[in-house]
C-alpha cells in the first residue's frame, strides 16, 4: 500500500528524514516510535503532503501512485488520512457541514452520489456511537471549545467517516486520559480490517497496548535504526532510546 | 467643486419654493460645503480615502426624466416585507406597501412640523457640519428620502425593507436621500436600509439616515449596500438613543467602488444597549472605509462593535472606531472589536480603534486583528479531500459567520448569506 524507499525529506531547506526506508502492507498497522526531533512527525507531514515539506531524493508511493507532487487533497481522495497532533480549530465553520463536504468530495472522487442531509446525519450518529462522543459537537464549529480528548475523538470520527484506506495516527495518544485513549484505540480496532493500513506515531507504548502493532519502527535522526514486533515497544519502555545510538 | 455649484444653482432655479427657510438652510449647507470642500489626505479623520474621484465624475442631481419605467420585480425585494421603494432617487408610492402604524410625510410637511431644523446657527445642527462635509451637501440638495416614523407602542412583526435602487441610468446621476427616521416608545420594529445598483454608469449617493429610538423601543437596523462596482457610496446613519431601549444595527457592504460609512450612536439618556456590526467584502479596486462613535453620554448603558473586512486583489479598508465615555457617567460597559482577513498582498487594511475615557465606573475592552488565511486550518480542510477553492470559501464564510448570525430575522439573514457567500466565491 505504502511503499517508501530511501527517501530524503525535510521542510524549509532543512534536512530531516535521511534515507527512511518503509513498506506498510494492507491490513497492517506500523507503530513509529522515537524521541521528538527524530523525524516521526515530518514522516507524517510528507506522506500528507503539508507544504513547505519537500522530498530530495527517494521515493514516496502510495499504491504504486508517485505522491511527491500530489495535492493534499488529491491524496485524501485516494485515500490518506492523518489524525492531526494538534486538530486545528475553524471558526465558524460547523463541524456536521465541514464533515459533510468532505464525505461529498470523497464520494465524488468515486464517482459516487452525494449523500442527504437525513442519510448523512444517520450515517453520522452511528458513528458517534462509536467514539462516544455526544451529538452537540456536531453543531459547533470544527474543534471549537472541544477538549484536548474530544478534539482526538472528533479525528476518529472522521476517519471512521471518511473511510481512507490508509490513516496516520499522529501522536493520537498526547494528552489523552486513559479513558479516552481507550476511546480511541477501540475506535480504531472497530475500523481495522484486512485492507486498511495504519501508522501509528507514538512516544508511548501504552497507545500500542491497546492496538496491537503488526511492526514497530524506531526512528533516530530521520533514519529506522531497528525494526520489531510489540516487543520492541516494551524495550524502549524500559531502556528508553539511548542504547540503539550509535 | 464647480460641477456640484452648478448642481446646486439648478437644483434652486429648478425648485418650487415652498418655504424660504428650506432655501436659506440649503444655501447655508452649501456655503458650508464649499468653504472646507471635499475632505482631503490632510484630514485625520479621512486621511485613508481619496475623494477627488467625486468632483471628476461630474455627477448631475437625478430628475423626473431619469425614473425609469419598471415592470416586474423589484430587485432586491423580499417578498412578504412592508416597502419604501426609491427608483433613481424618486419615491415610488404605488409600488410601497406599509402598515397604519408606519406613517411617511412629505420633505416640506415635515420641516412644518420641526421648526428646530432651521436653527441652524445652533452649533450643534446635525444639518450642516464642518467635521462630515458630505452631510452638508446632502442638506444643500437633498432631493430624495423620506420622515418615517413609528407609532407609538406598536410592534411591527414584519420588517420594513426600504429599497434605494439606481437602475438604467444614462447619464452620471447623484442621489442626496435624507431619511428621518422615528421609533415611536414601546415599539419594535425591523429595517433593512438597502441600496442597489444595477447600472454600469457611474453615479453618487449620498445618503443621511436619521434614527430617534424613542423610550424603550427596539430597532433592528440592517443596512445593506450592494451598489453598482461603478458607484460611490457615501453614508451618515446617527442614532439617538433614549432610554431602555435596544439598537441591533449590521451595516452590510457589498457593492461600490468607494463606500464610506459613518456612524454615529448617542445614548442620549439611562438604561440602553446598542450593538453595531459591520461586515465588509471586497475585491477588485474597491475601498470601504468605516468610521464609528459610539457617545456614552448617560450611565448605564452598554455598546459592544464587532466589524469584520475581508479584502482581496486590490481593495482596500479602513477601520476607525472611536468610543467616547463621558466624564461622570457610571456603570458603562463599552466593547469593540474588529478583525480582518487580507487575502492578497496588494490589499491594505487600515485599523484604528480608539477609546476616550472620562469616567471611572467603565467596563472596556476593545481590539483589532488582522491577518491571512490561516495556512493550518487551509491544510486540515485539504486533508479531508476539500479543493483548495472550497477550503478557502469554507474558511472565508466561517470568518464571516458571526456577523450574519447577529441578525435576527431569518430572511434577510438568508439574502445577505446568500449575497456574501456569492461574492466570497468570486474571490477565490
Amino acid at each position: 500500500m505504502l511503499e517508501i524507499k530511501n527517501l530524503h525529506a525535510g521542510v524549509e531547506g532543512k534536512g530531516i528524514l535521511d534515507g527512511l526506508s518503509l513498506s506498510v502492507k494492507p491490513g497492517e498497522l506500523h507503530a513509529i516510535m522515537g524521541r521528538n526531533g527524530s523525524g516521526k512527525s515530518t514522516l507524517a507531514n510528507i506522506i500528507t503532503g503539508r507544504e513547505n515539506y519537500e522530498i530530495t531524493s527517494g521515493e514516496l508511493r502510495f499504491n504504486g501512485k508517485d505522491l511527491a507532487d500530489m495535492t493534499p487533497e488529491d491524496r485524501a481522495l485516494d485515500g490518506i488520512f492523518m489524525s492531526f497532533q494538534y486538530p486545528v480549530v475553524i471558526p465558524g465553520v460547523n463541524n456536521t457541514y465541514f464533515l459533510r463536504a468532505a464525505l461529498n468530495a470523497q464520494l465524488k472522487h468515486l464517482g459516487k452520489e452525494e449523500i442527504n442531509a437525513a442519510d448523512f446525519m444517520r450515517l453520522i450518529r452511528e458513528k458517534l456511537k462509536l467514539v462516544n462522543m455526544d451529538e452537540k459537537y456536531l453543531s459547533r464549529a470544527v474543534n471549537d471549545g472541544f477538549s484536548g480528548g474530544e478534539k482526538k475523538r472528533n479525528e476518529i470520527l472522521q476517519m471512521l467517516t471518511l473511510e481512507p484506506k490508509l490513516s496516520i495516527l499522529d501522536e493520537t495518544d498526547s494528552g489523552l486520559d486513559i479513558d479516552a485513549l481507550k476511546i480511541v484505540a477501540k475506535g480504531v480496532n472497530e475500523y481495522r480490517n484486512k485492507d486498511r493500513s495504519f501508522i501509528a506515531i507514538t512516544h508511548y507504548q501504552r497507545l500500542l497496548e491497546y492496538m496491537q502493532p503488526d511492526k514497530v519502527h524506531i526512528l533516530i535522526d530521520g533514519k529506522i535504526v531497528k525494526s520489531g514486533k510489540m516487543d520492541l515497544a516494551m524495550e524502549i519502555e524500559e531502556k528508553g532510546y539511548s542504547w540503539l545510538e550509535k | 467643486m464647480k460641477n456640484f455649484e452648478k448642481q446646486f444653482t439648478d437644483l434652486l432655479i429648478n425648485e418650487p419654493i415652498t418655504d424660504d427657510r428650506l432655501r436659506t438652510l440649503r444655501t447655508k449647507a452649501f456655503e458650508n460645503f464649499t468653504q472646507t470642500g471635499l475632505p482631503t489626505k490632510k484630514w485625520e479623520e479621512w486621511q485613508f480615502t481619496d475623494f477627488r474621484a467625486l468632483s471628476e465624475e461630474e455627477y448631475r442631481l437625478a430628475k423626473d426624466f431619469d425614473l425609469p419605467s419598471i415592470s416586474g420585480k423589484i430587485p432586491g425585494k423580499i417578498s412578504n416585507f412592508y416597502t419604501l421603494i426609491f427608483i433613481n432617487g424618486h419615491y415610488q408610492p404605488q409600488l410601497s406597501q406599509i402598515p397604519d402604524t408606519i406613517s411617511v410625510i412629505t420633505g416640506a410637511d415635515y420641516l412644518k412640523s420641526n421648526p428646530n431644523v432651521f436653527s441652524i446657527e445652533n452649533e450643534t445642527s446635525e444639518w450642516i457640519s464642518k467635521s462630515n462635509p458630505f452631510v452638508s451637501l446632502n442638506t444643500s440638495m437633498m432631493n430624495s428620502g423620506l420622515p418615517i416614523r413609528i407609532s407609538d407602542n406598536s410592534n411591527i412583526k414584519k420588517p420594513l425593507q426600504i429599497i434605494y435602487l439606481t437602475t438604467d441610468t444614462t447619464d452620471k446621476l447623484m442621489n442626496h436621500p435624507r431619511f428621518d427616521i422615528y421609533i415611536g416608545k414601546n415599539s419594535k420594529i425591523t429595517i433593512l436600509e438597502h441600496y442597489i445598483g444595477l447600472t454600469n454608469v457611474s453615479y453618487l449617493t449620498n445618503a443621511v439616515s436619521k434614527f430617534n429610538l424613542a423610550n424603550n423601543s427596539q430597532l433592528s437596523h440592517i443596512r445593506l449596500q450592494e451598489e453598482d462596482g461603478a458607484s460611490h457610496h457615501i453614508g451618515f446613519t446617527s442614532y439617538n438613543i433614549e432610554a431602555d431601549s435596544l439598537l441591533q444595527s449590521s451595516f452590510i457592504t457589498n457593492g461600490a467602488l468607494l463606500c464610506r460609512n459613518d456612524i454615529k450612536i448617542n445614548f442620549t439618556a439611562q438604561g440602553s444597549h446598542a450593538q453595531i456590526n459591520g461586515l465588509s467584502v471586497t475585491k477588485d479596486d474597491q475601498h470601504h472605509d468605516k468610521h464609528i462613535i459610539v457617545n456614552h453620554s448617560n450611565s448605564e448603558c452598554q455598546s459592544d462593535q464587532l466589524f469584520k473586512f475581508v479584502l482581496s486583489d486590490d481593495a482596500s479598508g479602513v477601520f476607525n472606531g472611536k468610543v467616547v465615555v463621558g466624564e461622570d457617567t457610571k456603570s458603562t460597559n463599552a466593547n469593540q472589536s474588529n478583525k480582518n482577513l487580507v487575502l492578497s498582498p496588494s490589499a491594505v487594511m487600515n485599523a484604528n480603534p480608539q477609546l476616550e475615557i472620562y469616567a471611572e465606573d467603565v467596563k472596556c475592552s476593545h481590539g483589532s486583528t488582522t491577518g491571512q488565511i490561516d495556512t493550518e486550518a487551509l491544510f486540515y480542510l485539504r486533508s479531508r479531500g476539500l479543493s483548495h477553492d472550497e477550503a478557502n470559501r469554507l474558511i472565508l464564510n466561517g470568518f464571516v459567520s458571526d456577523i450574519l448570525e447577529k441578525i435576527n430575522d431569518e430572511e434577510i439573514k438568508l439574502y445577505i448569506d446568500d449575497a456574501v457567500s456569492k461574492k466570497i466565491k468570486n474571490m477565490l
